[in-house]
């Protein structure tokens, strides 16, 4: 088949830090090609570089086998290149027609003309099967039709390459299966998808190709059909893969947390819940699984503090019932979080590592004459550098901000400072996200740690196999409702699956 | 006491903090030179008198200290306010109710002595706080724009202290209060009065607060994030409403001083004004640092002094130094600004390998 | 006091008012449009103020007062935009060292004006056109309909800033700059321009707002003159919820309130007045507590925009 697309020896630093080095890149007419590569590899910055966000520090592209300019995203739309993003870039307060002919360049008149693009987006939807509520708000569709404007855009300015950025992150099987069959109309016609994933049954399923990028290098390009999941993951670690495994544990003492049919917002499908009752041991890791948007971040919100149920009771870590909802009195109760976003919500990104490590404990005797009358500096940084050096957190000082760490080591000073603190509860939302393998095994290995020394732990999390590796039972929460619980060693994945799709 | 050891990025960042005030500074004199200049008046002759008619003298120093009193209250105001992440605008406004609650008290209950003085720094402080505190509750209660609603209050300040010296205590129908008694002012040292010296012990006072307790630590977290400080347990609310409560607290004392320590110890047209703009500048260029804050507040009052002598010396309008008080501040905010960006962040990391290496190889 | 007798003066004093207020809370809208909040408007209005004054004495044209007026605050506010656009700074501290820094050029270039000749001191007022026909309507014909040139041209633009937002294509990409930036750049809008020419737009319409003070509702030039109304204009924006005919609405309020205090101060000669004058900063409160909603307006409003992403 004719190539559509490549990239030569594509290389972006930004400082000293290469994000792409010496990247290869070829796709041709009609095909789905993958990009393959764990969190950091370097996948995003070399699609911003080929959508024009990013100038590339050196290397070419070349379309139809010209060379081309791309100097920004107007260029790129005008050579036929399009992106979906992972987190969507729509205009919320807008409608599904204005997001979609906004910025659209190839009109004479200077007014909007709603009924000619109205017509012309029609026979689309109509030609790949893209069902769009074009005159509804962006910020009332759901997730999937939200996709599909975005699907819609690139579309509409006849892109014959589209990039699908982590598209089924956000999508129930069903949807998943939707999502492929617009994929194959689009490859029928003879356009070109590039699909990033690291979901390996799906890259098996969808792809025709797949360039695994390492360390922002590219590795390999292998047809699919000529190789394996086994294969595949190797070559995006670098070494053979394998799987680190857990031993469950079944706690059927304790209950260190219990939630009694409570609700909250529970005519609101996604973020709220309803009925929702659940107990967790001390000694285990309760995980909770679901397509993300689905009542997690209400539910992560209740049991740390910072909303209150509208019915049903909570019954904490001394078996009595919560009358006071504030993440204060959650903390002196025993509470430990790892929330689901380390900056907005974890680290104050402008103090220091030490300030954020003792960030709850001001006040003590530990660090404070007088109850926080003065504070002891030279403990403060003490302790601080203690910590650091336990967990490894990589830096250069402990007085340097929290915001100039990676998120890895952003993620270990959450881990050290809530962990220290010997909590009796541990929520953690969605912990590893972002991170690369060598520190998501570090925080899988931390949390295993404090169950094995008779913590509760609530695991928070939209990453399918996370949740299948750490939990000793497991829930599935969909449209706010726990569908049922199951056990974590050999969990029923094709139940869970379904529950998961609110079957 | 442990090293510090910092990223070479990170320590040039500290080095250009400290000297964006001081370079914009000196920009914002020579841009004032240059308008001078323009004038056809000397700028060196304008600003030599300037530096004579400010601190030529000891009389002009204490002058110049007097000036800048008031300065340090709001500038204060404004520093506290701001470390929460709350834009309090209204330090005027809190100043001048300071000075109305103190005439108020003194001159509406008769008394005098120094019993009246306490008296009347207690009124200024409750009164400044409650005009910080109503912007407050607006904020809290009904997410208003604290910007908007301390600018409006500033307005009725105003005419409320228009009513306390036309109407209330006015001084025999004259449009200003009568004097505070003798005995009720604050008492004078090395030709001003103690209220300076109660400014820049107050300054010393709130950086250890900032920096050094754990109130101040929680302040300064809710300014930087104030959902992660939630998340984690603060009273982000209260923190909030004390921040409002104490830098109107602040500005209101300045206020009482002011009435309390310097001629003409009443109440009249244009008492307070521009002092409140005038802080919030102080507190942006000593960048929200309270030692700065004294500093920079000095420097103002020099300025300010220094300015009526240079007007009658070469002729230039005292405007200009309103002026070269705006250019340092448009040179402070563009200064800190470019120091954050990401491509001179990048250079400076580079900068500073270089001439470290250089003075390694040396 | 026989307040259908002074309603009339009112109403009057209510357009005259509203005008000034009506200008820079426009300018101000395409400024948060493009997600940028100025809350350097009070400086920009004393510029526009003082130079629309000037030269509209200088030359005896008060129209080429205005322009250059205008031009004048272009020029301020692209301090102002250099500032938060092209270096990120803090939308605020920029705003507020406007507020200080433009005042201060204007009450200079004010000294320097009268100081050079006295006479300066007092300039012209641009004339009232009545509408034949119209102006003669019971109440509200005076009011609406014997106002200033200036006055009638502000009004126009009303409706046409709101086709503009609603209609045209550009008015739509300009929407999308305050709500998703990040979006409507991948879409190939160039954001920052966008930003730009809203700090223009911003710029001249603040100034005319401040000109229209000196030459069509007093003929002089104050230090102060502006009183507070460039921050009432933020109100304004927030409590005409981001469109130009809220904004109409809010302004005419405004203006009401103020001619209100007028009003009341003429009558009652007797009474403390300074109350009277406190009525128009105490109903902006009232009206932000009734109708300022904390989430309301542009999404990205007040956000600073960094181009290429780290």
């Amino acid at each position: 088949m004719a190539e559509l697309l490549r990239m030569e020896n594509i290389s972006k630093c930004f400082g000293s830090f290469y994000a792409n080095r010496d990247i290869n890149l070829e796709v041709e007419e009609g095909e789905v090609h993958t990009l393959l590569g764990e969190n950091g590899a370097g996948k995003s910055t070399l699609m911003n570089v080929l959508i024009g966000l990013y100038q590339p520090t050196e290397g070419k592209i070349f379309m139809h086998g010209k060379e081309v300019q791309i100097t920004s995203p107007g260029v790129a739309v005008q050579h036929g290149i399009g992106m979906v993003h992972q987190h969507f870039m729509l205009i919320d307060d807008m409608t599904g027609l204005e997001n979609i002919i906004l910025g659209d360049k190839r009109h004479s008149s200077p007014l909007l003309q709603e009924a000619d693009d109205h017509a012309k987006i029609k026979e689309l939807m109509d030609r790949y099967g893209l069902g769009i509520d074009l005159n509804e708000r962006v910020a009332d569709m759901s997730i999937g039709m939200q996709q599909r404007v975005e699907i819609m855009k690139v579309l509409f300015r006849g892109a014959d390459l589209l990039v699908l950025d982590e598209p089924t992150a956000v999508l129930t099987d069903l949807e998943v299966e939707g999502l492929f069959d617009i994929m194959h109309s689009l490859t029928d016609e003879g356009k070109s998808l590039i699909f990033i994933s690291h979901k390996m049954r799906e890259v098996m399923k969808i792809s025709d190709r797949v360039t695994v990028l390492r360390r922002g290098k590219s590795v390999e390009t292998v047809r699919v059909s000529d190789t394996t999941e086994q294969e595949l993951a190797d070559l995006m670690i670098g070494q053979k893969f394998t799987e680190n495994t857990y031993q469950k544990v079944e706690a059927a003492e304790k209950v260190a947390f219990e939630l009694k049919d409570v609700s909250y917002h529970s005519s609101i499908k996604h973020g709220g819940l309803k009925d929702v009752s659940l107990a967790i041991h001390k000694g285990e890791i309760f995980g909770v699984a679901g397509i993300d948007g689905n009542g997690q971040t209400p539910l992560a919100e209740l049991v740390t503090g910072l909303i209150k149920p509208e019915s049903g009771e909570v019954i904490g870590p001394d078996g009595s019932k919560i009358a006071l909802f504030s993440p204060s009195s959650f903390i002196d109760a025993g509470l430990g979080n790892i929330p689901e976003d380390r900056n907005k919500m974890g680290l104050v990104g402008d103090m220091t590592v030490a300030e954020n490590l003792i960030l709850k404990q001001t006040k003590s005797d530990r660090f404070s004459f007088g109850h926080g009358a003065w504070l002891k500096m030279g403990a403060i940084e003490k302790y601080a550098n203690r910590l650091k050096d336990e967990n490894d957190i990589r830096c250069t000082s402990v007085r340097q901000t929290a915001r100039s760490l990676s998120g890895g080591n952003q993620q270990k000073v959450i881990l050290a400072r809530e962990l220290d603190a010997h909590p009796k509860l541990l929520v953690a939302v969605y912990p590893t996200r972002g991170l690369d393998i060598g520190a998501t095994e570090f925080v899988h290995n931390q949390i295993v740690a404090q169950r094995d020394a008779g913590c509760a732990i609530l695991l928070i999390s939209a990453d399918f196999d996370e949740v299948l590796k750490l939990s000793d039972r497991i829930a599935v929460l969909f449209e706010g409702q726990i569908m049922g619980v199951y056990p974590g060693a050999n969990p029923p994945i094709k139940e869970i699956s379904l529950a998961m799709a609110g079957k | 006491m442990a090293k510090k050891v910092l990223s070479m990025e990170e320590k040039n960042e500290r080095r250009f903090m400290v000297l964006t005030p001081v370079i914009s500074v000196l920009l914002a004199l020579i841009v004032g030179a240059i308008i001078i200049g323009c004038l056809g008046k000397n700028p060196l002759v304008g600003y030599s008198a300037m530096l004579e008619g400010s601190l030529g003298s000891m009389a002009k120093i204490s002058k110049t200290l007097e000036r800048a009193c008031p300065l340090v209250f709001t500038g204060l105001c404004a520093v506290f306010a701001y470390k929460c992440g709350v834009f309090n605008l209204g330090g005027e406004g809190q100043f001048i109710m300071g000075g109305c609650a103190t005439a108020a008290v003194i001159l509406g209950l008769g008394v005098d002595g120094p019993g009246a003085l306490a008296l009347g720094l207690l009124a200024g402080i409750v009164a400044g706080a409650i005009w910080g505190l109503l912007p407050g509750i607006m904020k809290i209660a009904r997410g208003l724009n604290e910007m908007i609603t301390t600018i409006m209050l500033n307005y009725v300040a105003m005419y409320f202290m228009e009513y306390i010296f036309k109407n209330a205590y006015s001084d025999q129908g004259l449009p200003k209060t009568i004097a505070i008694p003798q005995s009720a002012r604050l008492p004078q040292v090395l030709g001003t009065h103690v209220g300076v010296i109660i400014a820049i012990a107050l300054g010393i006072f709130i950086w250890y607060v900032i920096f050094r307790t754990s109130f101040g630590f929680k302040i300064r977290a809710v300014g930087m994030n104030p959902i992660a400080s939630r998340v984690n347990g603060f009273p982000v609310k209260r923190l909030v409403l004390l921040a409002f409560i104490i830098s109107g607290a602040i500005a209101g004392l300045g206020g009482a001083i002011e009435l309390l320590g310097k001629t003409p110890f009443r109440l009249a047209d244009g008492f307070g004004s521009g002092f409140g703009f005038d802080g919030v500048a102080i507190a942006l260029i000593a960048q929200l640092n309270p030692i700065g804050a004294i500093v920079v507040a000095l420097l103002f009052g020099v300025l300010s002094t220094g300015g009526t002598m240079m007007q009658s010396i070469i002729g230039v309008p005292t405007a200009i130094v309103d002026i070269i008080r705006g250019l340092i501040i448009i040179f402070a905010v563009a200064g800190m600004a470019s120091v954050r960006l990401p491509k001179i962040k990048a250079f400076l990391a580079t900068w500073g390998a270089r001439t470290n290496k250089a003075e390694a190889n040396a | 006091m026989d307040f259908m007798a002074t309603l009339p003066t009112i109403l009057k004093a209510m357009t005259m008012g509203a005008v000034p207020l009506l200008l820079t809370s426009l300018g101000e809208l395409f400024s948060e449009r493009a997600g940028l909040v100025n809350i350097g408007l009070e400086g920009i209005m004393a510029i526009g103020a003082f130079v629309g004054f000037a030269v509209g004495k200088f030359t005896g044209n008060l129209w080429l007062g205005l322009l250059v007026g205008m031009s004048a605050g272009v020029l301020i506010n692209m301090l102002y935009a250099f500032c938060t656009v092209s270096l990120c700074a803090d939308q605020v501290v920029t705003g507020m060292a406007i507020n200080i820094l433009a005042p201060a050029i204007a009450l200079f270039g004010y000294n320097l004006f009268v100081g050079s000749n006295s006479a300066n001191a007092t300039g012209s007022q641009m004339a009232s056109i009545a509408i034949p026909g119209l102006s003669s309507i019971p109440l509200i014909g005076n009011a609406f309909f014997d106002q200033t040139l200036l006055a009638y041209l502000t009004f126009i633009l009303v409706p046409l800033v709101s086709y503009f937002f609603k209609h045209f294509r550009s008015g739509l990409s300009f929407r999308s700059v305050g709500e998703n930036p990040h979006a409507a750049e991948t879409l190939g809008i160039d954001v920052v321009r966008i930003k730009y020419i809203a700090c223009i737009v911003c710029g001249a319409l603040a100034a005319a707002g401040g000109a229209f003070l000196t030459i069509c509702y007093t003929p002089i030039y104050t230090d102060g003159i502006v009183m507070g109304r460039g921050f009432i204009a933020l109100a304004t924006v927030i409590f005409g919820r981001w469109s130009a005919v809220g904004i109409l609405g809010a302004s005419l309020l405004f203006g009401f309130f103020d001619g209100l205090n007028v009003a009341l101060q003429a009558q009652f000669q007797a009474a403390p007045v300074m109350f009277f004058k406190m009525i128009p900063y105490i109903f902006t409160i009232i009206a932000l507590i009734f109708f300022g909603s904390r989430h309301a307006g542009p999404k990205a409003n007040g956000q600073p925009y960094y181009r290429e992403q780290r």
